[in-house]
């Protein structure tokens, strides 16, 4: 569904931001790309709707080469939610701000006022629909942001550090509406620096450092390497540490793994 | 779609090392001569007495750019003094010669001013700045709004990515279709950098700015032998010009 093929890509002409990535992603996948700062994750992203075009290698999305297709059409069947939502607001509504995507695709009358219905339902937007974006704050206008993209219901969705500035309840709605869309069939792609969230539900995890993918696998395999972790500087996941305290070998993600092997060790003990 | 780059760079020429009041001078002197005079010829040699400068400092690539960038202003002051004067007086000849001189004039003002702005670092401008008496605040802002205009054009960047992923598309439309799809990019990007502005101003605040009256700078500027040579030459050059336009009285 994507591919990634020999990519590169540079803004200057001497530095290399993406060195040689390849990567297939298939339909319906969930998956998080982790990795530190300046590590090339938007840029990567950038290229999966045709922002930027590879200078080497292609990249392929539902069949199409984005080098000769326009962002317009890509855009129609890949969301794309920014990091920060003040980039792309700018409507006097919430409600007229869902819309506007939905009026440059050109959708009919009766469909944008459903849609619109529709997702401002879904992400508890209702009572703000007249208000002006700007008077929410931050974690709200993020949501609309991600109300605006998810109206048209692309089938790939990119999620571009979705955390940041949520509290955990947010936090919470937000595992359970990306694994809605995910069993609905979406394919979703999100950066994030949040370990624990990649830990608690994605299961593909991707790790990405000075431009290169360094770590491809099950997110339990990836998260547990801790010397692959700590080589690129991330931090381990909690789970993980406990499990390396006490010795518990392999170490593991899971939350109710790791609670039956620790009453395993005492129940040893107190023998 | 790319916005420009515009961010001054720090280099090492004797054009950059002159202190920039004795650079003002430069600008002011050159400004009053392109104004003053309205034979082509003349304008022409003002204006091929800046090209020194530019090679000089080093900056040859950039002035061209920003001459060839207003290439779209030079063309409607050619056109738009043609048809004015031809309008009003019908004589041909004179026509086109007002016309160059109008352009040339307008070519040359540009070639000062570039020069100036890319040979001098925000930090000189600034201090000469307030070795000229004015009050800090208005330095600051003024020093401010060029710092951020590089951040601005990387937000306006973003801005017009996040926008195109949401299908909206610069290449359809005549031409008050694509104004108004500026919208959606300069709303944005006025509202966060107000809210940026109101960071900004918080966090000089709390790290006590405008605590005391008098401030302390980390260096100063002087003006050596060479700014007062610069600045002679400068002046020579000057009366030299005004002498042709007496000498071409007599004439």
């Amino acid at each position: 569904m994507i591919e990634f093929h020999n990519v590169f890509f540079s803004y200057q002409p001497d530095k290399e931001i993406l060195k040689n990535i390849n990567l297939k992603i298939n339909k319906g996948e969930l998956l998080a790309i982790i990795g530190p700062n300046g590590a090339g994750k938007t840029t990567l992203l950038k290229h999966i709707n045709g922002l930027l075009k590879p200078q080497k290698g292609y990249v392929k999305v539902l069949g199409m080469n984005t080098k000769e297709t326009t962002v317009a059409t890509l855009a129609r069947h890949v969301g794309f939610v920014f990091q920060n939502p003040d980039h792309q607001l700018f409507a006097e509504t919430v409600e007229k701000e869902i819309m506007f995507a939905l009026i440059n695709f050109n959708f009919p009358e009766h469909e944008i006022k459903e849609r619109v219905e529709r997702i401002l339902h879904e992400l508890d937007l209702v009572k703000y629909r007249n208000k002006s974006p700007f008077v929410l704050s931050g974690g709200e206008r993020k949501r609309v942001a991600l109300a605006s993209v998810l109206c048209y219901d692309p089938s790939i969705l990119i999620l571009d550090e979705p955390t940041i500035g949520q509290d955990y309840r947010q936090k919470l709605n937000l595992i359970n509406l990306i694994s809605k869309l995910n069993k609905e069939g979406k394919t979703v792609i999100i950066v994030t620096h949040d370990i624990e969230f990649v830990a608690d539900f994605i299961p593909r995890c991707i790790i990405m450092s000075d431009g290169r993918i360094i770590a491809d696998g099950p997110t339990e395999e990836v998260l547990t390497n801790s010397k692959l972790l700590l080589e690129n500087s991330l931090l381990l996941p909690q789970l993980v540490e406990i499990s390396l305290a006490l010795d518990i070998n392999p170490p593991t993600i899971n939350f109710e793994k790791l609670c039956s092997i620790i009453k395993k060790i005492i129940e040893m003990k107190e023998l | 779609m790319k916005i420009f780059e515009f961010e001054y760079k720090c280099e090492t020429s004797i054009i950059h090392k002159l202190d920039p009041r004795a650079k003002l001078v430069y600008v002011i002197l050159f400004t009053v001569l392109t104004i003053y005079f309205t034979n082509p010829l003349i304008l022409l040699l003002i204006f091929l007495s800046s090209v020194p400068m530019a090679i000089l400092g080093k900056i040859v690539r950039k002035w061209l750019i920003s001459i060839k960038s207003s290439l779209f202003f030079i063309i409607f002051i050619f056109l738009f003094n043609f048809i004015g004067i031809f309008w009003t007086t019908g004589k041909i000849i004179d026509t086109i010669i007002i016309s160059i001189a109008m352009t040339i004039r307008f070519i040359s003002l540009i070639s000062i001013f570039s020069i100036f702005f890319l040979s001098t670092s925000p930090e000189d401008l600034m201090q000469s700045m307030i070795k000229l008496k004015i009050p800090y605040e208005y330095v600051l802002t003024f020093n401010m709004a060029i710092r951020f205009v590089p951040t601005l054009a990387r937000e306006a960047q973003t801005i017009i990515d996040a926008q195109r992923s949401r299908g909206l598309e610069f290449e359809k439309g005549n031409i008050f279709q694509k104004v108004k799809k500026y919208i959606p990019i300069l709303i944005p990007l006025i509202i966060s950098s107000l809210r940026r502005a109101e960071v900004i101003a918080d966090a000089m605040e709390s790290r006590a700015f405008g605590a005391s009256k008098t401030r302390s700078f980390l260096y100063t500027l002087t003006m050596s032998k060479k700014d007062f040579i610069f600045i002679s030459i400068c002046i020579i050059t000057f009366t030299i010009f005004l002498f042709l336009r007496m000498f071409s009285y007599i004439q």
